[in-house]
């Protein structure tokens, strides 16, 4: 900064606002010309906004799991390139040991020059629907090493000072199955030039000095807010557990997450030492993936105002030594790492429940994901893969004072992830849904209840299927955990009923091979753990539920103690009153 | 709507629109029966792909009218026919929602206008900038929905005739909102992705940007420091603190008060005074303290952060969509907009500012001079080139719509010749989610001429997208195709000045102190009477400009002169 140059506070706010909708901007060019439905529908991309250093400006994150996925990417690959970047360069990156958090995740990142002068990146990262690998799809729960989950991308221009290096493009895709990776990779790049435009725009209407002064006040400001935030919790150590339940690989295993969360002052320690050691299958985390579990769910906690940006980062500090599974060694399989998520919030929201009551939820249904791979006999047999967000969407757990969301799906996207639409779903793949509706009793009850889990059935018409099952929440042990006398949510359920009359169970990681075609489909995405206990539920609320379907007239008196009429749906409040004085 | 309103009914049709399963009528039967019990006023219809295949919503249609008389249904394939179940659901529940309040309120507003002798004809705003008859807008009543805002792009059209002007940016700023729209080449944009409340209604809108930003805006310190305005408002009660009816939290008025733009005297032509005092005292304590600012500083924050966030407000609508808004001129109305008219320009590099005479009821002036206007969309989902489209399937469908369109227009009375169609296509790049609107001439409908509506293709992508695929000659998907039939109607004439010679001097009230944005401190300022302005009067800034309903702030480097129809026009000396 220099020392003439007076810090105007308003301009500050202008260009927090400017950076905000320059990162919404280039969002929407995702959502509007990307291909696969995990972008254009799932929404699972972040976009954002780095300084010249790395540190980031401002991020929109479409799906909160990626809210630290593109950071630590910037600094390394400022680091790495050093003076070596040139105005109208690309350069993509997706490898999980050089920071980043997910295989399956590339990144592009265009530097901003300003006079000649780099002063700024736009970058977007987005879930591509193949990275190569042994599997199609990026998901292989019998990968035991990276090369059996992905091309590794480490660092790499893909554009020279504005030219195409079209050897490096061909290389890359030369090793990606799926032609919709590169078209979605140009709209990530188109994604890039919106953010610069905007930058550029920017540098050229304050200058760089005022710029880069005024950036370093809004790390400030956000810094202050956020301290404000940590000062205002109690002062104290809080421990919490959380288990993921089977690797992959060995029968029976567990792996437990063991935090020790410490607030002084004003900052957070998340410390996870003593968390158990890497798996040999792909139920690993790099550390970029844990970090942004970590920041998701603390920012769940706290204002939802403070701006993010590097200021937001500063006082929260994460130890989480190299080795375990949640930030595993070289060069272990990791693409399960954004699925440990739900597990590390469970840890974290268990807890700050000693310290906070009132500001943690209950637990969060724990995602069952199925990919299908196969091809399409509508459109002379074109491959297409399908991770079926349609229907693993579970509910949220309750908090003090608010029953949970129904069908929100996954704690890793926070509410971000929306359901696919139904005539599109059908439209884009030879699938014919015959059902998507609430789970009637699924969520866990309490004072406040758990949100409402899905239940979907639909009809694979594709050939040549394979299943990929990488998903939680089969087992008693990760049902959406309930708080304070609330009870859990129900377990996950995943069903495969093939013509010929066979039932299969997939288990929680496994690859399902010669799928017929024409099987039926059905899965029940469990509802969010309940709240306090279910019997002060005021009765109104429950026979409300009972009404629309939602609870059963057998469980609203056994889970709430309230007697609900099957005709009229009116609460019979003197049988209410015997069941609950009764059962207390 | 309360899931146990939702009643299942056994049916299947495929996105081709085969049937998969037949209608179940003892499904139908069943709901009609619950409905009844419930009291049900208005039922909504919606099946899977039914706009490819709308035969068993329309059975069931005509089964719920006999079985229950006098309750409201509407059928998605009727409301809105194109394919994506949610937006069609949630605009056909919409539709519904309002439909039998919209028909009992026209019945009896039609009635009573009857009575009374009443002989013009009455017509309905509707949300996508046209108007249209009390029977139509009954049918389709959710079109009816964000018709508030929509007459200022026509107000606009109106306004800005003197100027040849055809391409610009309204704005409508009072007491909480402020919406903003933008209007290209005598055509204001339009969206099928607005929303109710959250609910989706995909029924063509115009793009109107509504922000919470107006006069009642309140000011505050977030927890890291920086000052924020609104989107809180303290509205019309309390009010701003300088109103004087209880409310203490500063506000964008109060601030515009402190720094000299409005008068404590002459606040609605005189009837209201304003307290400068209860202002004041509401910015030191909240704003000014806080931040460690003198009371201007932070008044004049205030009024920047205003600026700032309406400006953001039309960036949404211009560089968010990859218009440069440096290529609009600016037609700012309501009753607070005109303080802010000439910062907001000049936060985004505007050069020109049309401030109409009667500012604070533009959008009821648009009203008057608003077309009848029908939108109509079928979807065809096919590849775009001369192998893949089915002519004859693309003729039928450009014919139903037509026809249907022809068929409403004359119902409302327009005579052939006052008719005019506008054709669109929805197109996108192969394999890709969400389409491009297209417009396209009515002469290349008979033989489509592929190149050059790939051309707009491309064109429109790159502009909005950042990048095309033209040299990848990447095939075309058409996916929907729309006509808007206009009725042309007569408008009524505007008063036109003639010009005079005198000079602006006799509209000279007095002088009074006020902050200005470029001396960074209060000078005398000149102000004027509004309402004695003529065509042909200029004036040199900085001054104020103050009418009954509106008061103008012309800060310096800025000129003022007076156009025919009695707009004031501001531009950069």
């Amino acid at each position: 900064m220099t020392d003439t140059l007076t810090i105007d506070p308003v301009l500050v706010s202008v260009l927090q606002r400017r950076f905000k909708s320059i990162t919404e901007e280039m969002g929407l060019t995702l959502l509007r010309t990307t291909r696969s439905p995990i972008l254009n529908e799932a929404r699972d991309f972040v976009t954002g906004l780095y300084d010249a250093k790395g540190r980031m400006l401002e991020q929109t994150e479409y799906i909160p799991v990626l809210a630290f996925a593109l950071q630590p990417v910037c600094e390394y690959i400022v680091e790495y390139f050093g003076d070596d970047i040139a105005e109208g360069d690309t350069i993509i990156h997706n490898d999980v040991f050089t920071r980043g958090n997910q295989n399956a995740d590339v990144a592009i990142f265009k530097p901003i020059f300003h006079d000649g002068r780099l002063v700024a990146w736009s970058a977007c990262k987005g879930h591509q629907a193949d990275i190569g690998g042994a599997v199609a799809g990026g998901y292989n729960p019998e990968a035991s090493e990276v090369w059996q989950e992905a091309f590794r991308i480490p660092p790499v221009k893909l554009h020279e000072g504005g030219k195409l290096r079209r050897d490096v493009w061909d290389l890359i895709f030369a090793n990606v199955r799926y032609e919709v990776v590169q078209e979605d990779i140009k709209a990530q790049i188109g994604g890039c030039v919106v953010g610069e435009r905007g930058v550029k725009g920017l540098f050229e209407r304050y200058g760089a000095d005022t710029m880069l002064a005024h950036i370093d006040e809004l790390f400030q400001s956000t810094e202050r807010m956020i301290r404000k935030e940590i000062a205002g919790l109690p002062d104290g150590t809080y421990t919490g557990e959380s288990t993921v339940y089977y690797d992959g690989v060995r029968d029976g295993s567990e792996m437990t997450i063991r935090l020790a969360v410490t607030v002084e002052g004003d900052e957070v320690t998340f410390d996870f030492t003593g968390t158990d050691p890497q798996t040999p299958g792909f139920v690993n985390a790099p550390f970029s993936s844990t970090a942004s579990a970590v920041m998701l769910t603390f920012l769940m906690l706290i204002n939802p105002d403070i701006p993010h940006n590097d200021g937001i980062v500063r006082p929260i500090n994460i130890v989480n030594p190299e080795g375990s599974f949640l930030n595993a060694a070289y060069p272990a399989a990791t693409t399960f790492g954004n699925s440990i998520c739900g597990p590390t919030s469970d840890a974290i929201f268990r807890a700050f429940a000693q310290a906070l009551p009132g500001m943690v939820s209950a637990g969060w249904n724990r995602s069952m994901n199925f990919a299908i791979v196969g091809k399409d006999p509508r459109h002379g047999m074109r491959p297409y893969v399908d991770i079926l967000f349609l229907a693993l969407k579970g509910g949220s757990g309750a908090t003090e004072g608010a029953d949970g969301y129904d069908h929100i799906g996954l704690i890793n996207c926070a509410g971000g992830l929306l359901a696919q639409d139904y005539e599109m779903f059908e439209i884009q793949d030879p699938h014919v849904l015959l059902m998507h509706e609430y789970w009637t009793d699924s969520a866990g009850p309490g004072h406040w209840r758990g949100g409402y889990g899905t239940e979907c059935a639909f009809e694979i018409d594709g050939e040549e299927l394979t299943g990929i099952a990488f998903g939680d929440g089969l087992e008693e042990g990760a049902r959406a955990f309930g708080l304070f006398g609330g009870a859990d949510g129900p377990r996950n359920t995943l069903t495969l009923n093939y013509p010929d009359g066979q039932e299969r169970v997939p288990r929680a990681k496994e690859v399902v091979r010669n799928i017929p075609t024409g099987v039926l489909y059905r899965q029940q995405a469990g509802g969010g753990g309940g709240y306090g206990d279910p019997f002060d539920r005021p009765a109104a609320l429950v026979a409300d539920d009972v009404r629309n379907e939602l609870v059963s007239i057998a469980r609203a008196a056994e889970d709430y103690g309230v007697v609900v009429d099957p005709a009229s749906f009116a609460v019979d409040e003197a049988a209410t009153d015997k069941l609950r004085s009764a059962k207390r | 709507m309360p899931r146990s309103l939702r009643r299942p009914v056994g049916e299947r049709v495929l996105a081709d629109g085969t049937v998969r399963a037949p209608l179940d009528e003892g499904d139908v039967d069943d709901a009609a029966a619950r409905f009844r019990e419930a009291g049900v006023e208005a039922v909504a219809i919606c099946f899977m792909h039914a706009y490819a295949n709308p035969a068993h919503e329309a059975a069931v249609a005509e089964r719920l009218a006999a079985a229950l008389p006098g309750v409201y249904c509407s059928a998605s394939s009727a409301v809105l026919p194109q394919v994506r179940f949610y937006d069609r659901v949630s605009t056909t529940v919409l539709n519904a929602a309002v439909g039998p309040i919209l028909d009992r309120y026209l019945t009896n507003l039609t009635a009573r206008l009857d009575e009374a002798g009443f002989v013009g004809i009455m017509l309905i705003m509707q949300s996508n900038g046209g108007v249209t008859t009390p029977g139509v807008a009954a049918k389709l009543a959710a079109s009816t929905l964000l018709s508030g805002p929509a007459a200022a792009p026509v107000a606009g059209l109106a306004y800005s005739e003197p100027h040849g002007e055809r391409s610009f940016i309204t704005v409508d700023m009072g007491g909480t909102s402020f919406d903003a729209a933008l209007v290209r080449d005598g055509a204001p944009e339009l969206t099928t992705d607005a929303r109710i409340a959250k609910h989706a209604l995909a029924l063509p809108s115009l793009e109107i940007n509504t922000i919470g930003a107006g006069g009642g805006s309140i000011g505050w310190i977030d927890e890291g420091g920086l000052l924020r305005m609104g989107p809180a408002s303290a509205g019309a009660d309390p009010g701003p603190a300088c109103y004087g009816r209880g409310g203490t939290l500063p506000t964008c008025s109060d601030a515009n008060l402190v720094l000299g733009y409005l008068s404590p005297e002459f606040f609605a032509g005189g009837r209201m005074t304003l307290d400068r005092d209860a202002a004041a005292a509401a910015i030191e304590r909240d704003i000014a303290q806080p931040l460690g600012l003198s009371l201007a500083e932070a008044a004049f924050g205030m009024f920047r952060v205003m600026n700032v966030n309406m400006a953001s407000g039309i960036r949404e609508i211009t560089v968010q969509k990859g218009f440069d808004p440096r290529d609009f001129p600016l037609i700012c109305a309501g009753g607070a907009g005109p303080i802010h008219a000439a910062m907001i320009a000049e936060e985004l590099e505007i050069g020109r500012i049309l401030v109409p005479r009667e500012s604070s009821i533009f959008c009821a002036a648009g009203m008057l001079r608003s077309d009848l206007k029908h939108d109509y969309v079928r979807s065809y989902h096919t590849p775009f080139s001369a192998e893949g489209l089915d002519t004859g399937r693309f003729q039928s469908a450009l014919r139903s719509m037509t026809d249907e369109a022809n068929e409403t227009l004359a119902s409302e009375g327009i005579r052939p010749e006052a008719r005019r169609f506008d054709y669109a296509l929805d197109l996108r790049y192969l394999g890709q989610y969400h389409e491009v609107r297209v417009d396209v001439p009515e002469a290349e409908l008979n033989g489509p001429d592929m190149d050059a509506v790939g051309g707009c293709l491309h064109r429109t992508h790159n502009r909005l997208y950042g990048y095309d695929l033209e040299a990848d000659g990447t095939a075309i998907e058409l996916v929907n195709l729309r006509l808007s039939a206009t009725g042309i109607t007569e408008k009524p004439p505007i008063a036109r000045e003639a010009r005079v010679d005198t000079k602006a001097d006799c509209a000279r009230k007095g002088v009074r102190p006020a902050f200005l944005p470029g001396a960074g401190d209060f000078r005398d300022v000149t102000v004027y009477d509004g309402d004695m302005l003529r065509y042909g009067h200029r004036i040199e800034g900085p001054a104020i400009i103050e009418q009954v309903n509106t008061t103008v702030l012309l800060p310096g480097g800025y000129i003022l002169g007076c156009d025919e129809l009695g707009s004031f026009v501001m531009e950069k000396a």
